[in-house]
């Protein structure tokens, strides 16, 4: 049972982080960004490709997440442009319907060009027992790198000018236009952020077990039922409730069944929208 | 400092104020009065740049700002405090004071400022802005507007949801700030109170100016008496 919860934390920290980029870019632009997914596969194709031309990994895992950072950038000031002049209901519309799309063509493009593509990096090192479980050091550096970056992520959201602009476009657009925020520029930083999260998901996930060219839905998915339980717009909530769902997957994978796992984490969502709508820590 | 000529603004094609002259010098006081409706909170939005000017020009500082982003605006020292506040109401009371400097770190003397002139914001620190009652948020909304130091402090209504004792305490705030030599710029429908403060004063009505003129010249004229301040 321990190993089965250690293993669920390690998991649920990295569906912590899916979680906040999915949920920042909602938070400010108002957007659920479908073709989130495909960002962390993009990566891993960039992260896979450069590692087999010889580049270090550092400067693979790098390269993966510049690109993945790019594409967001590209989609908000390309695609987006649309949906931002948009309100309330028709906003979110479109902005599902043209994520929707990037998702299908990026899907396509990358199945076409790698049919067999995965990411597998393997961390060497010895197990370390933890709690009496020994656990694998591709899951301590996958821990290890999502509680840095997390930590990272809170101080910068708290603490840095930048970070408290984000937070107040997210609380209140015309406020932080009137003390001298430029939500757009903001808007594009979360999207560039939000992707290189992806990527780094996609990079630490690679470190337990492999992800392959069609992992991106997944990926999508996983992020919306993280931001939704957590409260959309929440950085700490999509952390907490990453954590709980990475519990859950694990419990529920060893005691019913891997094939069950994604029923009961999209269930642990549609009870959180009944009983919670808006989320473990939403406004 | 503040020159707007021949303004014209409105919304979905229609405008609602038109053709507006209005100048605000360097260290005065000036009111925007007006009923419910004249069109105050859309003159005020189109001057800073929250709304696109259909006509017309404004000049601030001497600089032609028509069209300019609101944040651009606030950047260059025109500070607007809307009617609605629009507080980050998630953030605690510090926080949202260090936002007003963005994108500069506050220098120490700008908290020193708005804690002398509401010290119940120092009190109220740490404390979430959305907890805030009507009253302090609305000395937080002008503190945040003072943090980046402006050179002209626009106030739309200050005293809206405001019982009549904080109304008054309101505007013995801005008294205070403008004996400080700030420059400000207040609409209100609540004439005695911003006549009282005011040392010019333009009377808005169905979005045109109607008259201009000092404060008591206004206060004695016939039409002002009769229509906003209860006088046979």
């Amino acid at each position: 049972m321990t190993a089965v919860v250690l293993d669920g934390i390690v998991l649920g920290l990295q569906f912590g982080l899916l979680g906040v980029g999915m949920t920042l870019v909602y938070g400010l632009g108002g957007v659920l960004n479908l073709a989130y997914g495909q960002a962390a596969v993009l990566a891993a194709m960039v992260v896979a490709v450069a590692l087999t031309a010889g580049a270090p990994a550092l400067v693979a895992a790098g390269a993966g997440l510049l690109t993945a950072a790019a594409g967001g950038v590209v989609l908000d000031r390309t695609l987006m442009l649309p949906v931002y002049h948009q309100r309330g209901e028709h906003r979110v519309l479109l902005g599902l319907l043209l994520t929707l799309g990037v998702a299908f063509v990026v899907d396509g493009l990358l199945l076409w060009r790698y049919p067999t593509g995965a990411l597998r990096l393997t961390i060497g090192g010895e197990a370390v027992p933890i709690l009496g479980v020994r656990m694998r050091a591709g899951s301590l550096w996958a821990s290890g790198i999502s509680l840095a970056v997390g930590a990272i992520l809170l101080l910068f959201f708290r603490a840095t000018t930048l970070g408290r602009a984000a937070r107040s476009v997210i609380q209140d657009e015309v406020g932080a236009r009137l003390v001298g925020i430029n939500p757009a520029a903001v808007r594009t930083f979360i999207f560039a952020l939000s992707g290189a999260l992806a990527g780094l998901v996609a990079v630490t996930r690679s470190m337990t077990s492999p992800v392959g060219v069609t992992a991106g839905f997944d990926f999508t998915i996983l992020a919306l039922i993280v931001a939704v339980v957590g409260g959309l717009g929440s950085v700490a909530g999509a952390f907490l409730a990453g954590v709980l769902l990475g519990i859950v997957s694990t419990v529920s994978a060893f005691y019913i069944g891997q094939y069950i796992t994604t029923i009961v984490l999209l269930a642990a969502a549609a009870l959180t929208i009944v009983m919670r709508p808006r989320g473990l820590l939403g406004r | 400092m503040l020159e707007a000529s021949g303004l014209s603004a409105g919304y979905l094609g229609e405008n609602v104020v038109e053709g507006v002259d209005v100048q605000v010098a360097a260290g005065q006081a000036v009111a925007v009065i007006g009923s419910n409706g004249a069109g105050k909170t859309t003159l005020f939005r189109a001057l800073c740049g929250m709304l696109p000017v259909t006509a017309g020009r404004v000049r601030f500082d001497g600089e032609d700002i028509t069209g300019r982003p609101a944040h651009r605006v606030a950047r260059a020292g025109l500070a607007y405090v809307p009617a609605e506040r629009h507080l980050f109401p998630g953030m605690s009371v510090r926080e949202n004071l260090l936002l007003g400097a963005y994108p500069r770190r506050p220098d120490p003397s700008a908290f020193g400022l708005v804690f002398d002139l509401f010290p119940r914001l120092e009190e109220r620190r740490q404390q979430r802005a959305g907890s805030l009652s009507g009253g302090e948020q609305q000395m937080l909304a002008v503190g945040r507007a003072l943090m980046s130091r402006p050179r002209l402090l626009m106030l739309d209504e200050p005293t809206t949801g405001l019982a009549p004792k904080l109304a008054r305490s309101a505007y013995e705030a801005l008294g205070v700030l403008k004996g400080t030599g700030m420059t400000l710029l207040v609409a209100e429908q609540q004439v005695p109170l911003a006549l009282s403060v005011a040392d010019r004063g333009y009377v808005l009505e169905n979005g045109r100016i109607r008259l201009e003129g000092a404060s008591e010249d206004l206060e004695r004229n016939p039409e002002v008496r009769r229509a906003y301040l209860g006088v046979a």
